[in-house]
């Protein structure tokens, strides 16, 4: 237990190192000038410059000077944006949580609905249910997921006119931001009616979240099938049978314990399409997530925001990676790496 | 005297003789296979289908509705774009760029895969355990990430997003490669050879790799799948293929500013990738439960 949990925790910090030193070197690799890129500051003068340089420590050693870099990463100055000028801890605070909200609920729809339907259709292989339910978990994988956005909104937000078509919440509304997640700050806000506020986010999250999840729930329907048909075949199954235990005892006893393990590894796979997905949809629903930041980032060239952008989204993603797996291995020992189950 | 029985002579059908009887079985993986190879006749030889050039502008033609709406002409198919480009052209012209390159792309990750792949997996100790953890940990970034990034230090264009799209695809050859070649290396043929006298080269071209191809095609179908989406989505977001060259995201994303003029700029270049990937999925699936049906019987 301490041996895995260790081994996990200098994985986990080691990666952090590496994810640290490739946004550092960015600062080098990206056009421009270096020290702009790493502070997002424009020197007005020599002064100033120097100035930088020598609190930078870019006259020294470049290991001093990713020290120096690792240092102000923990302190929390991550330096300024081109555009904004505001610091980019203040813009990414802003941003990355309102793409992990629009990302869980479209992961938990996901679960919600892939879960049960997958399971249905494993139990009943073969037949036209499982076909039919397979073939649209075919068509759902399918989508490009910018295409099925513009769908919903011609549809939905243009032809029929029943959800609004950008953002996250009507101007009406003044939410203080104090989580950065929507509904949670719906309801810490004072002196608005709450329950209007919470019918008009709702309606604003419905087509992100459906255009985002359509995909995922499609490919966790595939993936809890075949989980479902491979243990089905196995010989405690027949067992189980044997000993007269009832189909909804073999079902929550044997079946879904047996069948959800391999496919919580590949959840951790989900997540990163999951986040790819939710930044290609934030910048046609103009979402205020990261994605769409770090989109409009690239569209001005702000080197330090990709930089430190970069370096969020790819320790969040990883960190979620890495939890899962480590709960993965916690809750079944007997696996010496984990598998990967087929879809 | 004994007579030669004709009738009873045994035949064996190959694995891949097999494997086509199985996969022509199913109906729907057969359509794919041949929805597939009709894009890939497109893209292969699309001078000769498309009509008019991709690039060529008609200001006598703006937003021509396609053929089958009341105002639209047998002329272009497909109806015209805000600047009179044949939308038909431009797709057929689209899916030679995104198609063909997400094949380039699956091929060049394929090999890169394999190789490193197999050096980890005939690896053995610290060495293994760092590539691998290192590559589980590249995995979890997502491809708009390090396209995003690479488009930054390099700049746009398609060449540059691919590079991108083979960092993002490469890992998931390495694994799947890694895994299975461990798990040969301790069957006993691979010992059996190795007392012959075989050198690891030997060892992999004459035994792991005659095995390893059912899963490289599997996971290529993948792989494939995912290219075109990405390569289509950097396209779409403007970080990929740049505007003139018609590619089927950013011919999208052409459209999208007539999208309520003229919706057709946006439905068909969309459903055009939707049908390429879906029969990339369709005929993946096929080969798969082919192959699975293949060994279980």
């Amino acid at each position: 237990m301490i041996r895995i949990l260790s081994r996990y925790i200098i994985l986990f910090v080691l990666t952090l190192l590496v994810l640290a030193a490739m946004s550092f070197s960015l600062a080098y690799l990206f056009p421009g000038d270096v020290l702009t890129n790493l502070t997002g500051i424009t020197a007005q003068n020599d002064i100033q410059r120097n100035a930088l340089i020598k609190q930078f420590r870019l006259d020294s050693g470049y290991l001093v000077q990713f020290g120096y870099y690792l240092n102000e990463l923990f302190a929390g100055n991550w330096g300024y944006s081109f555009i904004s000028g505001l610091p980019l801890r203040d813009e990414i605070g802003l941003a990355l949580p309102a793409t992990i909200e629009l990302a869980s609920y479209a992961m938990l729809l996901a679960i919600v609905i892939g879960i049960p339907v997958g399971c249905y259709a494993g139990l009943r292989s073969y037949t036209p249910a499982d076909y039919g339910i397979n073939s649209a978990s075919m068509v759902g994988y399918s989508f490009p997921v910018f295409w099925l956005a513009l769908l919903f909104i011609l549809v939905f937000s243009l032809e029929l006119n029943i959800v609004p078509l950008s953002g996250r919440i009507s101007l009406l509304f003044d939410i203080p931001d104090k989580t950065g997640f929507i509904l949670l700050d719906i309801l810490l806000a004072d002196n608005i009616d709450r329950s209007l506020a919470f019918k008009d986010a709702l309606q604003h999250l419905l087509l992100p979240t459906l255009a985002i999840s359509t995909i995922t729930t499609a490919s966790m329907i595939r993936l809890t099938r075949r989980s479902v048909i491979d243990v089905l075949n196995r010989p405690y199954i027949a067992a189980a049978r044997s000993r007269g235990l009832s189909r909804w005892q073999i079902f929550f006893r044997h079946i879904l314990r047996n069948a959800l393990l391999p496919i919580l590894p590949l959840m951790a796979i989900q997540i990163t399409t999951l986040i790819t997905n939710a930044m290609i949809v934030e910048t046609l629903f103009s979402w205020p997530g990261i994605g769409n930041w770090l989109i409009q980032a690239i569209y001005q060239r702000d080197y330090p925001a990709l930089r430190v952008g970069m370096l969020a989204v790819a320790s969040m993603v990883i960190t979620l990676t890495i939890l899962i797996d480590l709960f993965n291995r916690l809750i079944d020992p007997s696996r010496e790496k984990y598998e990967r189950a087929t879809v | 005297m004994p007579q030669f029985s004709l009738y009873e002579e045994e035949h064996h059908p190959s694995p891949w003789q097999r494997t086509w009887r199985e996969f022509r079985a199913s109906h729907i993986a057969f359509v794919g296979l041949i929805v597939l190879g009709v894009f890939f006749f497109f893209a292969l030889f699309a001078p000769l289908v498309a009509p008019f050039d991709p690039l060529q502008q008609n200001i006598n033609a703006l937003l021509i509705p396609p053929s089958w709406e009341l105002n639209g002409t047998i002329t272009h198919l497909f109806g015209t774009d805000a600047l009179g480009r044949d939308v038909f052209s431009r797709i057929i012209y689209g899916c030679r760029v995104t198609f063909g390159t997400s094949v380039l792309l699956v091929i060049i990750a394929m090999g890169l895969g394999v190789t490193i792949g197999t050096v980890a997996g005939m690896m053995s100790g610290v060495r293994s355990s760092i590539v691998n953890h290192l590559l589980d940990a590249l995995m979890a970034i997502p491809t708009l990430l390090i396209a995003i990034i690479i488009v930054a230090v390099l700049g746009t264009g398609l060449v540059n997003s691919m590079w991108a799209i083979t960092l993002a695809l490469t890992p998931q050859f390495i694994h799947y490669t890694r895994t299975f070649v461990r798990s040969e290396m301790k069957k006993e043929y691979i010992l059996a050879s190795r007392l012959d006298g075989a050198n690891a080269w030997q060892l992999f071209s004459h035994s792991i790799l005659p095995n390893m191809i059912e899963m490289l095609v599997v996971q290529g179908s993948v792989a494939l799948s995912i290219a075109m989406i990405d390569v289509s989505a950097l396209g779409f977001l403007n970080l990929g293929a740049q505007p003139p060259l018609p590619e089927l995201g950013a011919i999208l994303a052409d459209g999208l500013d007539v999208a309520y003029l003229a919706p057709w700029n946006v439905a068909l270049p969309g459903l055009s990738i939707f049908l390429i990937v879906l029969a990339i999925n369709v005929v993946g699936d096929g080969l798969r439960s082919a192959l699975r049906k293949r060994v279980s019987h």
